[in-house]
């Protein structure tokens, strides 16, 4: 397989895996309106890597969704940068953002959540929604150029 | 040149204990999957650290996978007694609402079944897999960041740009 072949194909299995990833989330509440047990399990898979306070967890079909407002928004972020990608980066070569674009993109996210942290302010969960977009974005950008290179490396070295 | 590259087993050793602690315990595990992408980081800083060539993004990306993997290992033995003292605390104030039975909304003792799946020995293996595969793909993302960060720049990668070969058929049939 050529090389640029690898990088469409982590392209497109990061795409299907963000997609399938937030529709899980919306599948879960959408479950237990239908008193589904299976919702439990969604529940429980995002309960690894969310608080789940349902204080700050959009509603949908009367019930919060499976991660918080600001994981929900980092996770439509890295959708939004996937879709992005091949505009602005292409598939003929790779290259990872620069630290600076990174640290920029990450201060919103960094600042809200220190001050929710110290009970400086409290942020309503739209803008804990659009902090978490913001840091989404950039990181499709690491993922996708990340995983090409491991395996355009092991197809050049395959004793690795 | 493959030699010269540092062993990746005690940075994702150290990243991912910290990582897996830090996911384990109640209260701090609040900041959702910070701790995973951060303990991969630090696991990159380490590897870059004792490196003395220019690391790879895939390089980054291979031990954040470990440091995900040792993470969930880590996470689970200390999510253990965690969530039985967790189970206990709860109990003990659903028998202290128990003297206020009357006054409580109907239902009220339902509220410890709901929200969780059983604790079953299946449940738990099943639960660990999962965790494992989430937290891997989120240590890959923490692992490339990390050595995006830390790496040492070699003269011709100055820019994070890396050479995509046109043509690698022959490497593939040897």
């Amino acid at each position: 397989m050529k090389a640029i072949n690898k990088i469409i194909f982590v392209y497109f299995g990061t795409l299907a895996g963000i997609l399938l990833w937030i529709a899980a989330i919306f599948f879960a509440p959408y479950l237990k309106s239908q008193t589904s047990e299976w919702n439990r399990l969604i529940y429980a898979v995002f309960s690894l890597i969310c608080h789940q306070i349902p204080s700050r967890c959009f509603y949908v079909y009367g019930y919060p969704l499976a991660v918080c407002a600001r994981c929900l928004g980092v996770y439509f972020g890295f959708l939004t940068g996937t879709v992005f990608y091949p505009f602005l980066k292409g598939f003929s070569k790779i290259s990872l953002p620069r630290i600076k674009t990174f640290i920029l993109m990450s201060l919103p996210i960094v600042a809200d959540k220190i001050g929710n942290v110290f009970h400086l302010w409290m942020t309503p969960g739209w803008l804990r929604f659009i902090t978490g977009l913001i840091w989404g974005i950039i990181l499709p950008f690491f993922f996708i150029a990340g995983l090409s290179d491991y395996f355009i490396n092991k197809m050049k070295n395959p004793e690795i | 040149m493959i030699d010269q590259k540092p062993r990746m087993f005690m940075p994702a050793l150290i990243g991912g204990a910290v990582a897996g602690i830090l996911s384990g315990v109640p209260f701090i595990n609040c900041l959702c999957c910070i701790w995973i992408i951060g303990g991969a980081i630090l696991s990159a800083y380490l590897l870059s650290k004792d490196s003395s060539v220019a690391l790879s993004a895939g390089d980054g990306a291979i031990v954040g996978v470990f440091t995900g993997i040792i993470a969930a290992v880590v996470d689970f033995i200390v999510s253990i007694p965690f969530s039985a003292m967790s189970s206990e605390f709860t109990r003990s104030i659903m028998e202290k609402l128990a003297d206020y039975a009357e006054e409580m909304p109907k239902g009220w003792e339902n509220l410890l079944e709901r929200g969780g799946i059983e604790k079953s020995i299946p449940m738990l293996m099943l639960g660990f897999v999962i965790s494992v595969v989430i937290f891997s793909v989120l240590g890959a993302l923490g692992g490339i960041i990390g050595i995006s960060v830390f790496k040492k720049k070699a003269s011709q990668n100055d820019q994070g740009v890396i050479d995509v070969p046109k043509n690698t058929d022959n490497a593939e049939h040897r």
